[in-house]
């Protein structure tokens, strides 16, 4: 299998987005999980999507070290080379590799402004510009609002669009739309909202917000062995 | 009872600079009563600050740094080995972690974590090595050992906690609470000798019994006992110690003991749990590799009445000769035996073995499995498996990584020839990672190894240990060829003029390949190369990858494939075939677009945040790919890809351009396809060198 078919099994072309990105210049994307279902699998293999397009992707990480980054990234990739067969995949991920870049922080230590001396210190020398960022671990509570406002402004000036991993929890209540609790008072700032929910042994993946709803398209399913997107031939 | 194995600790001491190792080392020798008086390694003459270690201990005439020092407490054998504090030494560092069972981290109380700590700690991570945590300097101004705690978690991620809780601190620090045994301990006499229990005083009452709690809920986890026994609020010092130990030997716990090495405080205790929360050799799993079976893994056994298998892991020149420490894993070595080195085949018989205390050493007659001494007048190089004749075990694998970087160098003097020779002797056994040779082009002799500090460490300890100068050329990186994609061949090599003829002709196609260096597959059918001379077209082939066509350097990732050819009833020769099997690989070589690869380096830099931009910077204008950013508070940790070729003089770039305030360390990665204007440069250079030389 070739690049370019690799790109056509992209994750949201499989979810029935068609445009090649879906979030517009300073968009926000969310992908909704409970701790442990996927969150980072799924931000991973939409940013594996744009680095084999060759586009910049900027991982930001506030849990994990920057090797286990990498970790996941290599796992997910090599999970897509065997799942889709490719051939020379060594060669294909040293291309990528020059378009992605980690930055991990402190959950404490992170704040826009910090984030806007980091990008400025690799955009200013030319060492790295970001077209999609993803944001991993960013507490969703009272405070998230403003921190929202301030990346918004600040992706829209750099020209790039972030994606969120967000955590829910079992107690909290959805709203009445059925918008999981930590995207409630922020939700118009988000263009496209992805919920992944275990359902028994599956991993269902639904369209909260945001591109065409998935009432009329097959069950997608998230393999937990490989945590790759699959059209599902749902059993249950 | 004393040549029981479970009242044996190896064990190592790792610490980053200045975190107290030396004084610390100095204070268990003291207790253990191998020396008799304590000497500062600051002295207040001025003279041991201004000195380092290695001078301080020649200067002493003792040798704390000897690769196993032997001391004996509370009736265990204590050997503590020495751990090299650098990263760049891949196989030194190896074999001296292998040796050991556990380790006591030791850290500053002031300091805390600092990123050599980080180092030493993914050492022992990377090995596996239990290990207790000592936080030394409790005495010193600003001293915060629960902060030091915390660092633990956070940054290197362990599950500390607290022994003990100090006493005072900086220059109020008197001793230290034993949260197990709820008593608190002070240390009275000129040198901490007397160590004096009594009863916890009331004022800390209520933080021990607090620390208490959280140290018993932390190893309940571990024991079903304890958890039963903790609720019935029964807990026993015996149950409490055999739940940390448990803890400790799987490292999901690190028990953090406190006290000030150079204020005599602190250490016995210290000593006191080396006996009871570290491993025995027994403890441990030892693997070893069988060379008959591919080698496959083996696990050893403890068993004294087992075969030998021992590993020498140093070589030291000392007064009397060459010793080489030993280690035996498995059966005993005795003197007077017989045993095989795996390596060279050879059979040598044991002459003295002997134990190394600080100062002096011991004979002895046996060491047992788990036992650490050192054999005199063996020749060996250092990681030799010795093994009882019959068995076919090696304990390092056979496999020596490539050398990635080579400089010329000449001595000075004649004086400077002839030790700069003994040197090399000496360091190639040491380490079979730094290879010498002599260009055959220009005469030089070539020193290679694992990176630019490796090189300097090795020309450094020449003109220290063996007062040799000699003046280096510039640093060469070891490029290497290899094909692109696949090329075929059909090349006929025939002379029959005259004389005696020479006929053969090979066909077939050579290809890419990464798993290996070289692949040779033959898939002639009919005889079309009558089999006596498939060989011959093999070494043919494999001649010609010691100097690729292209640029000169040697040629990996290839496999080649003949599937036909001919041959002559009287002119075909392994001569003939030979040299068949060289036109085609140039034929073929010349099709497969050839390229040149470079070593790339793993480099992660340490740098104050303010420098973050600056250090990524002068890493992205070096050809470097930055992986990542972490961000760690006042630090921050940028991982990047850079190639070797680039990094030369990296150190004084980087103190430059951060105050002197940040640090890197690099170590070998892969190897990479060098971008085409880099190649070009170097096609260049290579023509201009040629041109010089004719």
């Amino acid at each position: 299998m070739l690049k370019k078919d690799l790109i056509l099994r992209n994750p949201l072309r499989l979810m029935g987005h068609e445009a090649e990105d879906i979030l517009p210049e300073g968009g926000f994307g969310a992908v909704l999980a409970r701790a442990g279902v996927g969150k980072t699998a799924l931000l991973v293999q939409l940013a594996l999507n744009s680095l084999l397009r060759n586009k910049n992707v900027l991982h930001i990480s506030l849990d994990d070290p920057v090797s286990k980054v990498c970790l996941w990234y290599e796992e997910v990739f090599r999970n897509i080379g065997n799942q889709y067969n490719v051939k020379q995949i060594d060669q294909l991920w040293e291309a990528i590799l020059p378009h992605r870049f980690i930055m991990t922080f402190k959950i404490e230590g992170f704040s826009v402004p910090r984030l806007e001396e980091r990008l400025t210190d690799l955009t200013e020398q030319s060492i790295f510009f970001p077209q999609m960022v993803l944001i991993d671990g960013l507490p969703f509570d009272e405070t998230v609002r403003n921190t929202l406002s301030d990346l918004k402004t600040l992706a829209k000036n750099y020209s790039m669009h972030v994606w969120f991993a967000v955590r829910t929890h079992r107690h909290e209540k959805p709203g009445p739309d059925g918008m999981p609790a930590p995207l409630l008072r922020v939700a118009d700032l988000f263009e496209v909202a992805i919920q992944l929910q275990p359902v028994e042994k599956e991993i269902h993946v639904r369209a909260l917000k945001g591109g065409t709803a998935l009432s009329d398209h097959p069950a997608l399913l998230l393999d937990p062995s490989t945590m790759l997107i699959n059209l599902g031939n749902s059993t249950t | 009872m004393k040549n029981h194995i479970q009242k044996i600790r190896n064990i190592g001491i790792s610490a980053h600079i200045d975190a107290g190792k030396t004084t610390l080392t100095e204070r268990i020798l003291y207790y253990t009563r191998r020396i008799r008086a304590i000497h500062d390694v600051k002295g207040k003459d001025g003279v041991g600050a201004t000195m380092d270690f290695m001078e301080l201990e020649k200067e002493r005439g003792i040798t704390i740094t000897s690769a196993a020092t032997y001391c004996e407490w509370q009736n265990h054998h204590i050997n503590i080995i020495d751990t090299p504090g650098h990263v760049d030494f891949t196989i030194e560092v190896e074999r001296s972690l292998r040796v050991l069972d556990g380790g006591i981290l030791v850290l500053c109380a002031v300091g805390g974590v600092q990123s050599q700590s980080i180092t030493v700690n993914q050492q022992m991570a990377r090995y596996e090595v239990p290990c207790i945590a000592f936080i030394n300097k409790c005495d010193r101004s600003g001293a915060n050992p629960f902060r030091v705690i915390d660092q633990l978690r956070e940054k290197l991620g362990h599950n500390a906690v607290a022994i003990q809780i100090p006493i005072g601190l900086e220059a109020d620090f008197n001793g230290v609470v034993d949260l197990i045994a709820r008593k608190a301990i002070y240390f009275d006499g000129d040198n901490g000798e007397c160590v004096r229990i009594e009863d916890i005083p009331e004022d800390l009452l209520s933080e021990a019994m607090q620390r208490r709690e959280e140290l018993i809920d932390a190893a309940s986890m571990f024991s079903d006992e304890l958890t039963e026994a903790a609720l019935e609020g029964d807990v026993t010092e015996n149950l409490l110690v055999r739940a940390i130990r448990k803890a400790t030997l799987t490292r999901e716990m690190t028990p953090v003991f406190m006290g000030s090495a150079y204020k005599n405080k602190g250490v016995q205790p210290l000593l006191d749990a080396v006996t009871k929360l570290l491993p025995c050799p027994s403890d441990v799993e030892n693997q070893a590799l069988d060379t008959d079976k591919d080698e496959a893994v083996i696990t050893l056994s403890s068993d004294p009445q087992s075969p030998l298998v021992s590993l020498a892991f140093k070589l030291q020149d000392g007064p009397y000769g060459q010793l080489t420490y030993i280690r035996v894993y498995q059966g005993t070595l005795a003197k007077g035996d017989a045993i095989l080195n795996v390596r060279t085949g050879n059979k040598v018989k044991v002459g003295r073995v002997v134990r190394m205390h600080a100062d002096q050493m011991e004979d002895i007659e046996v060491m047992p499995a788990g036992y650490i001494g050192a054999l005199f007048g063996i020749d060996c190089a250092s990681g030799d498996t010795f093994v009882a004749p019959g068995i076919s075990l090696t304990m390092t694998s056979m496999h020596v990584p490539d050398p990635v970087i080579s400089l010329a160098i000449v001595p000075k003097d004649n004086e400077a020839e002839v030790n700069v020779s003994k040197a090399l002797a000496r360091f190639t056994k040491e380490d079979p990672t730094f290879k010498v040779y002599v260009s055959d082009q220009t005469g030089e002799t070539i020193i290679s190894g694992m990176g630019e500090l490796h090189l300097e460490v090795y020309l450094e300890r020449m003109r220290r240990e063996y007062k040799a100068e000699v003046t280096t050329g510039m640093p060469r990186v070891a490029y290497r060829e290899t094909i692109t994609r696949m090329g075929e061949f059909n090349y006929t090599h025939k002379k029959q003029t005259g004389g005696a003829g020479q006929f053969g002709r090979v066909a077939g196609y050579m290809e890419p390949i990464t798993e290996e260096d070289f692949v040779f597959e033959n898939k002639v059918t009919r005889g079309a190369i009558p089999t006596q001379f498939i060989s011959a077209c093999e070494k043919g082939f494999r001649k010609c990858l010691a100097k690729g066509p292209k640029m000169g350097f040697p040629i990996t990732g290839i496999k080649v494939v003949i599937n036909d050819g001919s041959s002559h009833p009287v002119d075909s020769s392994d001569m003939a075939f030979q040299a068949a099997a060289r036109g085609a690989f140039l034929e073929a070589y010349a099709k497969s677009e050839p390229v040149i690869h470079e070593p790339i380096m793993k480099v992660v830099v340490e740098t104050p945040t303010e420098f973050q931009g600056a250090v990524m910077g002068s890493l992205n204008q070096r050809r470097g790919i930055i992986v990542g950013a972490q961000d760690e508070g006042p630090t921050s940790v940028i991982e990047a890809r850079v190639p070797l070729a680039e990094m030369f003089g990296y150190s004084t770039v980087l103190r430059s351009a951060t105050q002197g305030k940040a640090q890197f360390t690099m170590e070998f990665a892969t190897y990479k396809q060098v971008p085409k204007a880099i190649a070009d440069e170097l096609a260049k250079k290579a023509a201009e060198k040629k041109k010089n030389v004719a």
